[in-house]
C-alpha cells in the first residue's frame, strides 16, 4: 500500500523549475531517505508533500488523501497526519518546551490541557528529555531542540514524518543523539522522509535511498545499491565528493 | 501670582483637563489598537487586494499632518454631510485613526520579525491560519514591537494637545483658559509643560519595566 504517492510532480519558483518531473511511492513503515546537492530540490520536494509549497503540477496523495487539489481546511487535517521536522528545529521561543508539545493538540481541541500534558511527558521520556519540561527552548543545546522538535511533531500521532537535514544545523557532537532518536522511531515502524547529508545513517537505516539532482530522482534503490553501486555517472560524482 | 501660588488656584481646573487628556488617550489607543492590529493584518494577508486596502490607509494617515486630519473630522465631514459633531467625538476618532495607522505599521513590523519558520512549523502541525497567527505569530511579534507600541502610546498622549484647537478641554486647552484670566503665560506653560513631562515619565518607567520583564527565558516555576 503506498502511503506516499507522486506523481509526475513539477514546481517552479517564478522562470526557476526546480522539482521537473518527480514520481515517488513511498510504503507504510517505509523509510526513504533523500541526497543529493544543495539547490536540486530536496526541500522543496519535502515542503510539496505537506503543502507548505503549492506543486506547479502533478499529484501528492498522502494516505490517499490528495494534498495537491486540498482545500484549506482539508489541508489542515491531513497536515496533522504529516509531522516535519525543520532544519532550524523552529521551536516556539515563547513556550516551554512541555507547552511547544501540548500545543497544537490543546489548539486543535483534540486533547484537554491535562491529556496532552501527559503525552507530552511521556514523548520527552521517549526523547530522553524528561527533565527539561519547563524549562524555554533557548536554554536548551541544539541537540536538545531538535529532539523536543521531533516530539512536538509526534504529539500530532502522525502517520508519515519528513525530515529536512535535521542534524545539519547541529554542532557535530549533538548530531549522534538525534539519529537515535530518529533509527528508534525508523525501528518502530514510522514511515519517514529523511533529506540527509548522514550518509552513514541513510546506509544503515534507509529502506530506499534515492538520489536527486537537477529536479530529478536520478538513481534509487537499498542503499547498499546505491552507495556500493551507483549506476549513474552523476550519482557517482556526488559520492566520490561527500564520502 | 508665584508658580505655587498658581498651582494651588487651579488645581482642579488643571487637574480635569489632565483627566481628559488621559482619556482621549486610552479610548483613543483603545480603538487604535483594533484598528491597527485589523489593518496590520491585512498588511501582511496573501491577498494583494486587502494588502492594498492597508496600505492606501497607513499612507493616508502619514502623508497628512494630524491637524489637517482633525480639521477635516470636525469640521469638513460634518460640513460635507451637514451635520454636528461633538468635538469629543472628533478628536476621539481622528486620534484613533491617526494611532491607528502608526499601529499598523508596528504591526507589520512585528509580524515580519517573527521568523519565517515558526509560522511554517505550526501550519505543519495542521493549525489554520488563524490560530497560528494569534498563538504562535503576534505573541513574538507583541514582545519586539513592546517598545514601539509604548512609544506610540506617548505620542498619542502629546497629540491629544493638538485636539485644544477644536475646543476640546484637554490639558493644553485648559492652560490657555486660564492664561487667558490671569496673563501668567510663562507660569503657566512651566505648569502645563511639567504635568505633561511627569506623565510621560512615569509612562516610560512603566514600560521599561514592562520590556524587561517580558525578556524570554527563565524557567516557569
Ligand atoms: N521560495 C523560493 N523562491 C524562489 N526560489 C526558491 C525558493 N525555495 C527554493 N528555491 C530555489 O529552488 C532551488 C532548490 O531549493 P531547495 O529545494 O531548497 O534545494 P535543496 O534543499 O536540495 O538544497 C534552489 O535553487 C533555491 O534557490
Ligand atoms: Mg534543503
Amino acid at each position: 500500500m503506498g502511503k506516499v504517492k507522486i506523481k509526475n510532480l513539477k514546481k517552479s519558483f517564478g522562470d526557476l523549475e526546480v522539482l521537473k518531473d518527480i514520481n515517488l511511492e513511498v510504503h507504510e513503515r517505509e523509510v526513504i531517505c533523500i541526497i543529493g546537492p544543495s539547490g536540486s530540490g530536496k526541500s522543496t520536494l519535502l515542503r510539496c508533500i505537506n503543502a507548505l509549497e503549492v506543486s506547479s503540477s502533478g499529484t501528492i496523495e498522502v494516505d490517499g488523501n490528495d494534498i495537491t487539489n486540498a482545500a484549506d481546511n482539508e489541508l489542515n487535517k491531513y497536515r496533522q497526519n504529516i509531522g516535519m521536522v525543520f532544519q532550524q528545529f523552529n521551536l516556539f521561543p515563547h513556550m516551554t518546551v512541555l507547552e511547544n508539545i501540548s500545543f497544537a493538540p490543546v489548539a486543535l481541541k483534540l486533547k484537554t490541557k491535562k491529556e496532552a500534558d501527559e503525552m507530552s511527558l511521556k514523548l520527552l521520556r521517549r526523547v530522553d528529555l524528561e527533565e527539561k519540561a519547563n524549562i524555554y527552548p533557548e536554554q536548551l543545546s541544539g541537540g536538545q531542540q531538535q529532539r523536543v522538535a521531533i516530539a512536538r511533531a509526534l504529539a500530532m500521532n502522525p502517520d508519515v514524518m519528513l525530515f529536512d537535514e535535521p542534524t545539519s544545523a547541529l554542532d557535530p557532537e549533538m548530531v549522534g543523539e538525534v539519529l537515535n532518536v530518529m533509527k528508534k522511531l525508523a525501528k518502530e515502524g514510522m514511515t519517514m522522509i529523511v533529506v540527509t547529508h548522514e550518509m552513514g545513517f541513510a546506509r544503515e537505516v534507509a529502506d530506499r535511498v534515492i538520489f536527486i539532482d537537477e529536479g530529478f530522482i536520478v538513481e534509487e534503490g537499498p542503499p547498499q545499491e546505491v552507495f556500493g553501486n551507483p549506476k549513474n555517472q552523476r550519482t557517482i560524482n556526488f559520492l566520490n565528493m561527500v564520502l | 501670582m508665584s508658580i505655587p501660588e498658581l498651582i494651588v488656584q487651579n488645581w482642579s481646573r488643571l487637574l480635569g483637563g489632565l483627566a481628559m487628556t488621559v482619556e482621549l488617550t486610552i479610548i483613543s489607543l483603545i480603538i487604535a489598537a483594533v484598528l491597527g492590529l485589523t489593518f496590520g493584518l491585512l498588511s501582511v494577508s496573501k491577498k494583494k487586494t486587502l494588502r492594498a486596502i492597508a496600505l492606501v490607509y497607513v499612507d493616508i494617515v502619514r502623508g497628512t499632518p494630524l491637524l489637517v486630519q482633525a480639521f477635516f473630522i470636525y469640521f469638513g465631514i460634518p460640513a460635507a454631510l451637514g451635520l454636528r459633531l461633538d468635538p469629543n467625538m472628533a478628536g476621539i476618532i481622528t486620534l484613533s485613526m491617526n494611532a491607528g495607522g502608526y499601529l499598523a505599521e508596528i504591526f507589520r513590523g512585528g509580524i515580519e520579525s517573527v521568523n519565517k519558520g515558526q509560522m511554517e512549523a505550526a501550519r505543519s502541525l495542521g493549525l489554520p491560519y488563524s490560530l497560528a497567527m494569534t498563538k504562535v505569530i503576534l505573541p513574538q511579534a507583541i514582545r519586539t514591537m513592546t517598545p514601539a507600541l509604548i512609544n506610540q502610546c506617548i505620542i498619542t498622549l502629546k497629540d491629544t494637545s493638538i485636539l485644544s484647537i477644536i475646543g476640546i478641554q484637554e490639558l493644553t486647552q485648559t492652560g490657555r483658559l486660564i492664561i487667558a484670566n490671569n496673563y501668567q503665560a510663562f507660569e503657566m506653560w512651566t505648569i502645563v509643560a511639567v504635568m505633561y513631562f511627569i506623565i510621560i515619565m512615569i509612562l516610560t518607567k512603566i514600560s521599561k519595566r514592562i520590556e524587561r520583564k517580558m525578556s524570554y527565558g527563565k524557567s516557569k516555576n
